[in-house]
């Protein structure tokens, strides 16, 4: 909602308010100020009258003028604006007037004539563009005297002041709305607009049109009608108009437009050029209710959904010589209701009729008529048809207590009182501590006794409210969100110490991405419907596909290496979420310095184990199950955590690096719930010293460590209180086999070892080893 | 003698002055001859040439030991030399990350929340039209539902638009008193310079008896959070209009970037919008059957407070993993 302060000022009198008052009264009355502007004209620029135009003797396009720029002073202009022919008084930048920075009005000689200044188009003087050449004066800024500095004119440079309204708030949808709240922030009274018709046509509208209805009309409407002689838009309400950016091209529809911002009365025009007013037929104006929309017809002829849309057929112009106006509300609750369930077609005035626009219709049509009278040489005919629906007063009955009770400060009765009332509320008093108010029709918004607070909030200002402390009784408010949030955090910071950086990556991706690399998808039927770009056109199965585009755009800029993890959501196929922990390093292991001569390796297989162990701590690795095909064969291993696979690390396949132009790129994918520390009891701890065994082994090629270590754990050897691989060999002697070398250590809780236990150990080991694979000590 | 003691101060490293030392301390060592010259000295004479032998000795120890001890000196100054590097060059060698700015502004509102006894409850981001709009007094069809443009799915089921319906999550499952707060990803469809689709919120609830939680308690707790969170700050609460909050209540900073001046950052104004809060409207308690209740609400958005707080230049670079602005924060 924009506003303009001289509009405001038709309502208000503000003149000894200044813009920083206003400023911060709107602001504290919660109509949110997002701009405040005021338009400055340069200084030595002047109404001049164009005393004469003639054609320059050299160029078609150009003319030359003169014309007084001061009682007494004429001056010879060259100007090349199309309307200067028809012009009369103009905006004249003289000699020295400054237009810009860099721009000067000097003397100068267009093609030979001589140019003593420039007249100006509207965005030459700073003001919004209301069409093509130059600005043409007329009286509606003011009376205009030849050589008066147009800066002085204050409708012209005018104060612009755009508020962001809240969607509760219809009834600020016009000037007068906003004036209507200010004036009780600010304590002015409110100037009332009364207008009687001159009634220039006598012809009683009730002989040429009659309104019949269908149905239970929901609504109140009013009608008028007029015969049109000619139609302008004077260059105030151009000026206006292009202040709140609503300036058409055509005069009616801005003046209709001029009259719904001022007022907030929804109007609309028909053409009924058609109708003969000599006849006995009258125009037959129907409102009918279908499904509770509202259609009017005009002899039979769809007109409007009313509030909803009108039908282009039916709209009047500023060449219609015949014009049906109608005023119209509608209780927005009911209008939003229909249009979503029916799915209407809606057009630019839905939203104001949807949000709550002015229910006084005698104020529109009184401004409408006084505009056509006064300013557009039209005739209204006698009188107006209307109906109005019927609606009791709302009234809430509220106490001053709870109302304190909610702010929590005391403010006496009275001032609560005289707040609403300020506001138009009613008041009506009882002998009780309770009192009745009755909301105004164009507030719909006030319901309860919280609404009715924060009017009293809004004008008392929040900033005049004191705080206090809340008091609270303690709690033990731990729970298990709490505990995750504090596990996240420790993981996080453990992949921060290790070299990753956190990312933040949105939870959608690309369905075809995800097909690509064989990632599941969410099933079709539970995808989403409207989304954003294709790039995000579903939910993510993964969050490696977004770390891989990360680290992309880090080579991108020149990045040698990347190393990002994020904790974040995933789906799976059912639009399940789960938060995994994923992790990606790419290019150089360790950046480049004079250990490594500046020319670090990349990411190894052995470097990224490392990183990820010394964020998620203990794990092993086995051969890995994944189906996705951003894994490498044979450097890929599902991740076991206390026995259950909790995700995988893995080479990324040297294609899906090359897609991404990478070098060497690890990934680790691990469902966050197999993160969250368990609770430990320590184990009892030998006293007695412990040796260290190790064993080689020849052992099938294909067997990997896994198994080795899965059955000598399965033994269960009381002694053996950790072992561990120490070399693996292969070699063509070997054939299909390799070396695999065992380091153990034994040692007992009770005692000190003696050969024979270490021996019962070891042994246990080689035989089970080479029961189940054929494994030969070397 | 002096030839003695010449010999120790001319030896010139450790492995010389061993030599001297056996040479005069060895067994055969020219101490070792003058003490046997002993049994030759007439008796009388003895005590005192034993005496005049036992002083030599004493003070030739003494030099060797002190000439000992400077060559040693000399000796660890030389291996120590041989180990030096230019230390300088070290510096910042191993890689070290960094936490997301975003998730670092969560955590420190978190802090605050919990050091205030708040519980941290968390929800679905796949959320119903029930907990999300309706129990929230956004009925369908309501003009508010068009400040959230949102994702829907097939089945009828919306991304969150808020953090909110975490609040009736939590209502439902417990029961007042409750203080709370909900961090996490929320989700609109919106995609500008200003708006990602998706970005991160925490928002609070406190729900105590009918007449204990008032808009002066909200004011308190907001401005002390916001002096917590931005330091030495003017805070202005402007009314405003939330669905599931009357009254309401905008809250903005003075700007920290031109300290009120008016800047490009605020437009001007010298303001910054940072939350929105409010006493919790009686539909939303209706919504999930609480009497005789009243509470307070709150609600921010981390992003805004993060690019605020270390005056992050632009949004959607967050969302891009772009170590060129992560590595400023290790």
């Amino acid at each position: 909602m924009i506003i303009t302060r001289t509009w405001l000022n038709n309502f208000l009198d503000i003149s000894e308010v200044s813009d920083d008052t206003l400023y911060k009264t709107l602001n504290a009355i919660g109509l949110e100020v997002d701009s405040i502007t005021t338009h400055t004209i340069p200084e030595k620029i002047v109404v001049g009258k164009i005393l004469s135009c003639e054609k320059h003797p050299d160029a078609d396009k150009l003319n030359v003028c003169q014309i007084e720029t001061n009682i007494g002073t004429v001056r010879q202009i060259v100007c090349g604006a199309a309307n200067v022919v028809n012009a009369e008084y103009v905006a004249v930048a003289t000699i020295g007037a400054k237009l810009s920075e860099d721009f000067e009005i000097k003397h100068a000689k267009l093609r030979g004539v001589e140019s003593e200044g420039m007249v100006c188009s509207s965005s030459e003087l700073g003001l919004p563009d209301i069409g093509d050449g130059i600005i043409i004066l007329d009286e509606s800024i003011g009376e205009l005297v030849v050589g008066k500095e147009l800066n002085d004119y204050k409708k012209l440079s005018d104060t612009v002041i755009e508020i962001e309204l809240t969607a509760n708030r219809g009834d600020c949808l016009s000037v007068n709305g906003v004036a209507r709240d200010l004036s009780a922030a600010l304590n002015i009274p409110l100037k009332k607009f009364d207008y009687e018709s001159q009634n220039q046509e006598k012809i009683g509208l009730a002989r040429v049109a009659k309104l019949t209805t269908e149905g239970e009309i929901n609504a109140s409407l009013e009608y008028v009608m007029a015969s049109m002689e000619s139609l302008h838009t004077s260059l105030l309400f151009s000026l206006r108009l292009a202040f709140v950016n609503e300036l058409q091209s055509d005069s009616l529809a801005n003046i209709l437009k001029y009259i719904t911002h001022t007022t907030g009365v929804i109007l609309r025009a028909y053409d009924v050029g058609h109708i003969d007013l000599n006849s006995d037929e009258k125009l037959l104006i129907s409102a009918k209710n279908v499904n509770d929309v509202v259609h009017i017809s005009l002899d039979d002829k769809l007109g409007a959904h009313l509030g909803i849309h009108q039908e282009e057929e039916l709209k009047a112009t500023e060449k219609s010589t015949q014009i049906l106006f109608q005023a119209s509300y509608m209780n927005p609750n009911l209008l939003v209701d229909v249009v979503s369930e029916q799915k209407l077609d809606t057009d630019e005035l839905y939203y104001n009729t949807s949000r709550g626009s002015e229910p006084n219709l005698c104020f529109g049509i009184s401004y409408l008529t006084y505009l056509f009278e006064n300013y557009n040489n039209s005739k209204l005919f006698d009188g107006s048809i209307s109906i109005s629906r019927e609606v009791e007063d709302k009234i809430i009955t509220v106490s001053a207590e709870e109302i304190c009770q909610i702010i929590g400060n005391d403010i006496p009765k009275m001032e609560i009182i005289n707040i609403l009332k300020s506001l138009g509320f009613s008041v009506q008093m009882t002998a009780e501590e309770n009192f009745g108010v009755t909301i105004p029709a164009y507030r719909h918004d006030i319901e309860n006794i919280q609404d009715i607070t924060e009017e009293v909030v809004r004008i008392i200002g929040i900033d005049n409210i004191e705080a206090k402390a809340l008091k609270f009784v303690e709690k033990n408010r731990t729970n298990d969100s709490m505990k995750k949030y504090y596990a996240k955090k420790e993981l996080r910071s453990r992949a921060v110490a290790a070299g990753f950086d956190e990312s933040m990556s949105y939870a959608f991706t690309d369905r075809v991405l995800l097909e690509k690399y064989n990632f599941p998808v969410v099933n079709e039927e539970l995808d989403i419907i409207n989304p954003i770009t294709a790039d995000f056109n579903t939910l993510r199965t993964t969050v490696i596909i977004n770390l891989l585009q990360a680290a992309n755009r880090n080579v991108n800029y020149s990045k040698k290496s990347t190393a990002l993890f994020e904790v974040g959501t995933i789906f799976n196929e059912n639009r399940e979420e789960k938060d995994m922990l994923s992790l990606i390093y790419t290019g150089q292991k360790e950046s480049e310095n004079v250990s490594n001569a500046g020319k670090p390796t990349n990411i190894n297989f052995e470097s990224f184990v490392k990183k990820v162990s010394s964020v998620i701590g203990n794990f092993e690795l086995r051969t890995s199950l994944q189906i996705n095909s951003i894994i490498h064969p044979y450097q890929s291993a599902d991740i076991i955590i206390n026995n259950q696979t909790c995700g995988y690390l893995t080479k990324v396949h040297p294609t899906v690096s090359e897609d991404f132009d990478l070098k060497e790129t690890f990934v680790a994918e691990i469902d966050f719930s197999a993160l969250v520390p368990e609770h430990i009891n320590a184990n009892p701890i030998s006293k007695f010293q412990g040796v260290y065994k190790d064993l080689s082994f020849v052992i099938d090629k294909n067997t990997p460590y896994s198994q080795v270590c899965l059955t000598t754990r399965a033994l269960q050897l009381p002694l053996l209180k950790k072992f561990y691989a120490v070399d693996v060999y292969e070699d063509e002697s070997l054939g299909d086999e390799k070396s695999l070398s065992l380091r153990l250590f034994i040692q007992s809780l009770d005692d000190t070892l003696k050969d024979e236990q270490i021996d019962d150990t070891v042994s246990a080991i080689i035989n089970e080893l080479e029961r189940v694979y054929g494994a030969k000590l070397r | 003698m002096e030839t003695l003691e010449n010999q120790i101060s001319d030896a010139n490293s450790l492995v010389e002055l061993e030599k001297v030392r056996i040479e005069l301390f060895g067994k055969k060592g020219a101490l070792a001859k003058e003490f046997s010259k002993l049994k030759d000295v007439p008796g009388p004479e003895k005590k005192a040439f034993a005496e005049g032998l036992n002083k030599n000795k004493a003070a030739l120890q003494s030099s060797f030991d002190e000439r000992y001890e400077t060559l040693k000196k000399e000796e660890i100054e030389k291996l120590l030399k041989a180990e030096a590097i230019d230390v300088s060059l070290y510096g910042n060698l191993d890689e070290k990350g960094a936490y997301h700015p975003v998730m670092a502004t969560m955590d420190k509102i978190i802090d605050y929340f919990v050091a205030l006894n708040f519980s941290i409850e968390d929800g679905p981001k796949v959320e119903d039209d029930f907990h999300n709009f309706e129990a929230l007094n956004l009925p369908k069809n309501h003009p508010a539902r068009d400040m959230q443009d949102t994702f829907f799915f097939k089945d009828g089921a919306v991304l969150r638009t808020h953090t909110s319906p975490v609040q009736i999550r939590t209502m439902l499952q417990q029961k007042p008193p409750i203080r709370m707060i909900a961090p996490g990803a929320v989700f609109r469809k919106d995609y500008d310079i200003t708006h990602t689709p998706m970005f991160h919120q925490v928002e609070g609830l406190v729900v105590e008896s009918k007449g204990e939680v008032n808009f002066a308690n909200l004011k308190a707790i907001m401005s002390d959070f916001l002096h917590y969170m931005f330091g030495d700050v003017e805070v202005r609460f402007r009314p405003s209009f939330f669905p599931f909050t009357e009254p309401s209540s905008e809250v903005d900073i003075s700007c920290i970037f031109c300290e009120g001046e008016g800047c490009r950052v605020c437009s001007h104004t010298g303001w910054l919008e940072v939350l929105g809060c409010g006493i919790v409207d009686s539909n939303v308690f209706d919504a999930v059957e609480y009497k005789d209740v009243s509470g307070y609400a709150f609600g921010l958005g981390v992003e805004r407070f993060a690019m605020l707080l270390h005056k992050v230049p632009d949004l959607r670079m967050l969302f891009e993993g772009d170590t060129r602005l992560l590595e400023q924060f290790r």
